[in-house]
């Protein structure tokens, strides 16, 4: 229904849609959980209003003053930003940001230079599974390896997807933690000028790239018959200029330019060229030990915005808001069923607020289970918060 | 205040108290120093440091020698023996718990001497920076090169308690423990669990095990863990330290002296420029005065019409930099991007920005424009055009890249030899001497700097004629300004 959609009545829908759709109270237990021990008030918001104007430092204390805040704006974009050591409307610039949610982006316009279904702010159900596999190794780390449990995961309204990581140690985790988490994670690495971005060296694979290959390879085939990486002359092209080995290169060339273009195919081939060159040649082994790997890992590894998890005060488009250019509801959902998630089957907010529209059922329900996984993370986190108030209580009466 | 009286306490120190205070080589600096000192001794060993300090950072920067290798400990080692700074080359060589009279005034020095510098050093962000970095280094090569019952005794000493995983927990974890661990040998040593975020340079690098937000170290690994304590310390020290600078200039003789100790490191930010240049010349300034970095981003600008945020910031710094002013640059952006989005978005999403680089938004800050140690540690990602091109392009992209701009070709393997070898300022020198068709080899630390020095050559302003001995001197001069920063971290 996408075809409906028009971005100047947004402003006649907005109102109805932030009262009676917008998850309020749920939203407001989220955030002051999020912002403990400091009160809800020190929270920045910011809205984006019709036409672009852009509201910085506002805050809210209770529920009621959201709804009031929502009514009086009305704002088109609901940014959440970090937690200040006071009203952030108060100091501006001077005040201290003292938390913020460990956040992560993923947007599908960094898959550009790998995606041969869409291109820019087009996605389709093909790209959208680069964003199952993303979510799924992104997961699996925070759980596994950081401990992290109040993770919650967001579809952005467009192109891509947003993860919100409201644990204690992750809230409170400085500048530095932060970077380090978000290179722990990234394995991508380079701009326009480099051609392969994957490095693994000739160590032992860490466990971690061990986990994410192994997710990975659930779905490489599926994706490389959806995507055919390698069938036109320029992908091949591609995936040749990952092969740092001369004679590997050439031995590649020769034998994938004759095979017919599937890329599963030549995939294969590929993989047989090189297992052969390996067993020839021992002494070579130590640049390419890792290559098969590298070039999967390149291919569908999550790309993160990096920058937004480094940044400590990085403003990040709040879920449920409605996405300006699609009407799209900032919706949650829980990452094993990302796989499930149909993208024209996320509610936009004009079959939301018209019944008649031949999809509103649905679009319905489907609000209905996304404000459900919202309100299954926010309880979570509540438990948690308040089970780490107490162990604090009880050491400080220790001491 | 009369200095005869202190001089006397400092010449007959209780030794007895000394051995309580200093009872080990390695110290944390956790408690300042509280006794009368002379004036003359205040500068003694301020400038002892310094000297100490230096000798590192030229050592990782100048001498390219990789932080805690055995040349690199040698060379400082020598360089301090030179110096007649015998007490610091013994602390430097190897950390113990002697109690000698010796050892026992070499700590206290060491002691005295790390908190004046606090004072020099904690005047703003950059000379913090430098400190921070120079004096993990020194902590971090003391710390690897402690004996083993002192290791122990440091422990105590300092309330550390860490206890080691059960045998059991080893064994079902040990495979991982193989995988993720960067040493040989693994079954014979004892782990450790700490929090991931109290070990983040191991966690970035992926060289330790994580589970359930723990890391799994060895005692090897506890350097990380100290340096992190160390350094988070020593930052909120500064900041403590800069709180109350006021108070410690009211004594002017002490002023000359903090201030003049680190004069020889601020190099010019070129935040603020008399010069001005017309956007008009730009296209033709690009191909000889600007640094490949900004060649390049100006070059996609002009073919894409269109750069991603870092890219706008390396470049935009730079433009405000050499003395585009603030219209003009405005025009400019509009000018590329308007060719590709209406007028009314590039004023909404990106006026901003260049307006935000020149102090006239947000937090209204005058930024500097990005040096080369900055731009060569940016994060880089899909779609980005920034960053150091020796750093942030294949070698054969660059290759081309210099083909295409018509450098002579032996030039072009020079460049490409060094840059393989991770010598990026270098490569860049050899860049400047190319375009120009010179020998000067210029040490670039800045993409500014590398402006000004092309534009005085252009003017002639720089003689050009060079014979052997000239060379020699400008390269002196030239490393001498270089900005000594925490460029261990890409090596």
């Amino acid at each position: 229904m996408v075809g409906q959609y028009d971005e100047n009545l947004l402003s006649d829908m907005l109102p109805i849609y932030y009262t009676k759709f917008f998850p309020q109270n749920v939203f407001c237990r989220w955030l002051s959980c999020g912002s403990s021990p400091q009160p809800l008030a020190n929270r920045e918001l910011s809205f984006t209003l019709a036409d672009d104007v852009y509201l910085r430092y506002l805050s809210i204390s209770n529920q009621k003053e959201l709804q009031t805040l929502f009514q009086k704006k009305c704002p088109h974009k609901l940014d959440i930003g970090a937690v200040y050591n006071t009203k952030p409307s108060i100091a501006r610039h001077d005040s201290v940001v003292l938390a913020r949610e460990l956040v992560f982006d993923i947007d599908l316009t960094d898959y550009d230079e790998v995606r041969t279904c869409c291109q820019e702010a087009k996605v389709c159900q093909k790209c959208w599974k680069f964003m199952v596999v993303a979510c799924e190794i992104l997961d699996k780390a925070l759980k596994d390896d950081f401990g992290f449990q109040s993770i919650l995961w967001v579809f952005s309204g467009r192109r891509g997807i947003h993860c919100w990581v409201s644990d204690y140690e992750a809230r409170t985790l400085d500048s530095p933690g932060r970077g380090a988490v978000a290179d722990y994670l990234c394995l991508i690495m380079g701009g326009e000028n480099q051609s392969k971005k994957v490095h693994l060296g000739s160590d032992n694979l860490h466990t971690s790239i061990r986990r994410a290959l192994n997710i990975i390879d659930k779905y490489f085939e599926e994706i490389l018959q959806d995507q055919e990486f390698f069938a036109t002359a320029d992908g091949l092209k591609g995936l040749l200029k990952l092969i740092p080995d001369e004679a590997l290169r050439t031995q590649v060339e020769k034998k994938l330019e004759k095979l017919p273009e599937s890329s599963l195919e030549r995939w294969k081939h590929f993989v047989n060229v090189y297992e052969g060159y390996c067993r020839e040649n021992g002494f070579a082994m130590r640049k390419i030990k890792y290559l098969v790997e590298e070039i999967k890992i390149q291919y569908c590894y999550p790309r993160l915005d990096v920058n937004v998890t480094k940044g400590f005060n990085h403003l990040l488009k709040s879920p449920f808001s409605i996405h300006p250019k699609t009407g799209k509801v900032s919706i949650v959902f829980k990452p094993n069923n990302a796989r499930r998630m149909k993208l024209d089957e996320v509610p936009t907010i004009h079959s939301l607020l018209d019944d008649s529209a031949a999809d509103s059922a649905q679009h319905q329900n489907n609000m209905k289970t996304s404000v459900k996984n919202f309100q299954e993370v926010v309880f979570s986190l509540e438990k948690s918060e308040a089970m780490r108030r107490k162990t604090d209580a009880n050491i400080s009466i220790d001491f | 205040m009369d200095l005869n009286i202190r001089r006397k306490s400092t010449r007959a120190p209780v030794t007895g108290s000394l051995i309580e205070t200093y009872p080990h080589d390695l110290q944390m600096y956790k408690i300042p120093p509280t006794e009368n000192i002379s004036l003359q001794e205040f500068e003694t060993l301020a400038l002892e440091r310094l000297t100490l300090l230096r000798s590192l950072a030229t050592a990782t920067t100048l001498k390219g020698l990789r932080a805690y290798s055995d040349e690199w400990k040698e060379y400082v080692i020598s360089d301090l023996r030179n110096q007649g700074l015998k007490y610091y080359s013994k602390l430097f060589e190897i950390s113990r718990c002697g109690a000698t009279e010796a050892d026992l005034q070499a700590r206290r020095k060491d002691h005295i001497a790390h908190f004046i510098l606090r004072l020099a050093y904690c005047r703003n962000e950059e000379l913090r920076r430098w400190f921070v970095a120079r004096e993990l280094e020194l902590f971090k090569m003391r710390f690897i090169n402690m004996s083993g019952d002192a290791v122990e005794t440091f422990f105590k000493l300092n309330n550390l308690c860490y206890n080691n995983i059960s045998e059991e927990e080893k064994t079902e974890i040990i495979t991982f423990l193989r995988e993720s661990t960067s040493h040989p040998n693994i079954e014979n040593m004892k782990f450790y669990k700490v929090k991931f975020f109290e070990v983040l340079d191991l966690v970035k690098l992926r060289k330790v095990f994580l589970s359930g937000g723990y890391a799994y170290i060895p005692h090897k690994d506890f350097v990380s863990v100290l340096s992190a304590q160390f350094r988070t310390h020593l930052r909120q020290s500064l900041a403590v330290a800069c709180h109350h600078l006021g108070e410690i200039e009211q004594d002017e003789r002490l002023v000359c002296l903090l201030k003049g100790l680190h004069q020889s490191y601020t190099g010019n930010n070129y935040a603020d420029t008399k010069a001005v240049v017309p956007i008009e010349s730009l296209d033709s300034l690009s191909v000889k005065s600007f640094p490949l970095c900004m060649r390049q981003l100006h070059d996609q600008l002009r073919l894409a019409h269109h750069l991603k945020h870092g890219g706008r910031l390396q470049y935009g710094l730079f433009m405000k930099g050499i003395g585009v002013t603030l219209e003009d640059s405005l025009r400019f952006w509009r000018e590329e991007f308007t060719k590709i989005m209406d007028l009314d978005k590039f004023e909404k999403q990106y006026a901003y920005n260049v307006r935000y680089n020149y102090g006239k938004e947000g937090s209204k800050k005058n930024y500097s424009p990005f040096s080369c140690l900055r731009i060569i540690n940016e994060t880089v990602g899909p779609g980005d055009c920034h960053g150091c091109p020796y750093r942030h392009c294949d070698v054969s992209n660059l290759k081309n890249k210099l083909q295409g701009y018509g450098l002579d070709p032996q030039a072009v393997n020079d460049i490409v030899d060094v840059t393989k070898k991770g010598h990026y300022q270098v490569a860049c020198s050899k860049y400047f001497d190319a375009v120009h068709s010179i020998d000067l080899g210029l040490g670039i630390n800045h993409p500014n700097q590398f402006f000004e020095e092309s534009q005085k050559l252009i003017k002639g302003e720089i003689k050009v004629e060079i014979k052997k001995e000239n060379k020699a001197t400008v390269k002196k001069e030239a490393l001498e300004e270089m900005d000594f920063d925490e460029i261990s971290e890409w090596n």
